[in-house]
C-alpha cells in the first residue's frame, strides 16, 4: 500500500535521519535497533505532540508514525506536518495495528506516503526506509 | 462621605458550588470554546454532571476543552462513567478513543469490573486498547491480567501490547509465560525483540 514519490535528499548527505514516533517504549527500541543496524540515525518521540515539535526543530529524511498515541494521534500529527510549509515534504510511513481499508485511506488522506501494519518485520522496515530515503542498506 | 461599595465579585470568584448546574450545562455546549472549557472545569465539582461531561467529550472538537473534560471526568470517576467511556473505545474518532483510554487509565477501581470483558472482546483492536489501559493502570491485578493475555490470546499484536505492558509492570511471576510465548510466535521479529526486552527489564528490577 504505497504512494511513494521521489523526494529531495538531505543536503548533508551522510546517514539518513529517521524520526520514530510511537508511544510504545519497546516498539521505539525495536525501530531504533533495526534502523540503526541499517545505517540510519534515529530520533524518538513518544507521542504526536513531541513528534511534531521534533519534526519542526530539525530536518528528517523520514518519519515513522504510529496512529494510536496519547496527546496527539498519528493522523493529527501528520495533518499538522502537511500544513506547515517548512516540513510538509518530509516523507512519512504510518504504522498501525489496524489493517482495514478505511484506516489506510484515512492515513493517506492525512498525508502518509506509505502504510504498514504491525507487527512489522525487520527486513520489511529496512527495505521501505531505504526505498523512501534513497539510502543504501548496510 | 458615604460608604463606597467595591466592585461586584468577578464571575471567576464565585465559589464553584454556588454556580448553578443548569447554567453550566448550557455553557458546556456554548459556541465559544473558552466558555465550554470553564463549564467543563466547574462541572467537575457536580456529581450529577458526569454523564453530561461524557456526552460533551463525545462531541467536543477543541483539544483544550477535551483536556479539561478528561480532568473533570477523572475527578467524577465511577463505574458508570467508566462504562460509558469504554463505549468510546469502539469509536472511529481516534482522538475520542485516545481520550477515553487516557481517562480510563486514571480510574483503576472504576474500570476494573469492565476490563475482563474488554480483554476477551471479539475485536482485537478493543483487546489492544484494553491491554494499553491495563499496562498503565495502577491496579494490583494488572500484571496478572497481562499474563493471562500472553497465555491465551491468539493475536500477535494483542500479545505484543501485553508484553510491552509486562516490561513496565511485570515481575518474576511473568517470566515463564514470556518464555513460553516465544514458541508461539517463533517467526516474529518484533515479538522476539519485545520478549527479550521485557525479560531483561524484569530481571533488572
Amino acid at each position: 500500500m504505497s504512494r511513494v514519490e521521489p523526494f529531495a535528499r538531505n543536503p548533508n548527505d551522510g546517514s539518513k535521519r529517521v524520526l520514530v514516533v510511537d508511544d510504545g517504549t519497546t516498539m521505539r527500541l525495536f525501530y531504533r535497533s533495526v534502523l540503526e543496524a541499517a545505517g540510519f540515525v534515529v530520533e524518538e518521540a513518544a507521542n504526536g505532540v513531541e513528534g511534531y515539535e521534533k519534526a519542526l526543530a530539525q530536518p528528517f529524511d523520514l518519519m515513522i508514525i504510529d496512529i494510536n498515541m496519547p496527546k496527539m494521534d498519528g493522523y493529527s500529527m501528520l495533518r499538522a506536518i502537511r500544513a506547515d510549509a517548512a516540513v510538509r515534504a518530509t516523507p512519512a510511513v504510518t504504522i498501525s495495528t489496524e489493517a482495514g481499508d478505511k484506516d489506510v485511506i484515512k492515513a493517506f488522506e492525512a498525508g502518509a506516503n506509505f502504510y504498514m501494519v504491525k507487527p512489522v518485520a525487520t527486513r520489511e522496515l529496512t527495505e521501505i526506509a531505504c526505498l523512501i530515503t534513497g539510502a543504501r542498506p548496510q | 462621605m458615604g460608604l463606597v461599595k467595591g466592585p461586584p465579585p468577578a464571575a471567576e470568584a464565585v465559589p464553584l458550588a454556588a454556580r448553578d448546574i443548569d447554567a453550566l450545562l448550557i455553557d458546556l455546549v456554548a459556541p465559544d470554546s473558552g466558555v465550554r472549557r470553564h463549564a467543563a472545569r466547574d462541572l467537575g465539582a457536580h456529581p450529577d454532571a458526569a454523564m453530561a461531561l461524557c456526552d460533551r467529550l463525545q462531541a467536543e472538537t477543541s483539544s483544550s476543552v477535551r483536556a479539561v473534560l478528561l480532568t473533570s471526568l477523572i475527578r467524577r470517576q465511577s463505574p458508570a462513567v467508566a462504562a460509558r467511556l469504554t463505549t468510546f473505545l469502539r469509536s472511529d474518532d481516534t482522538p475520542l478513543r485516545n481520550a477515553a483510554i487516557e481517562a480510563l487509565q486514571e480510574m483503576p477501581d472504576a474500570v476494573a469490573p469492565y476490563l475482563q470483558a474488554l480483554l476477551v472482546d471479539p475485536d482485537s483492536d478493543i483487546r489492544i486498547f484494553a491491554v494499553n489501559i491495563v499496562a498503565t493502570l495502577r491496579h494490583r491485578r494488572a500484571p496478572e491480567w497481562l499474563t493471562v493475555v500472553i497465555r491465551s490470546d491468539a493475536h500477535v499484536n494483542v500479545c505484543a501490547a501485553a508484553v510491552d505492558g509486562l516490561s513496565e509492570v511485570g515481575g518474576p511471576d511473568a517470566l515463564a509465560d514470556l518464555h513460553a510465548l516465544r514458541h508461539r510466535f517463533a517467526d516474529n521479529d518484533f515479538m522476539e525483540f519485545a520478549i527479550d526486552t521485557a525479560i531483561r527489564r524484569i530481571g533488572q528490577d
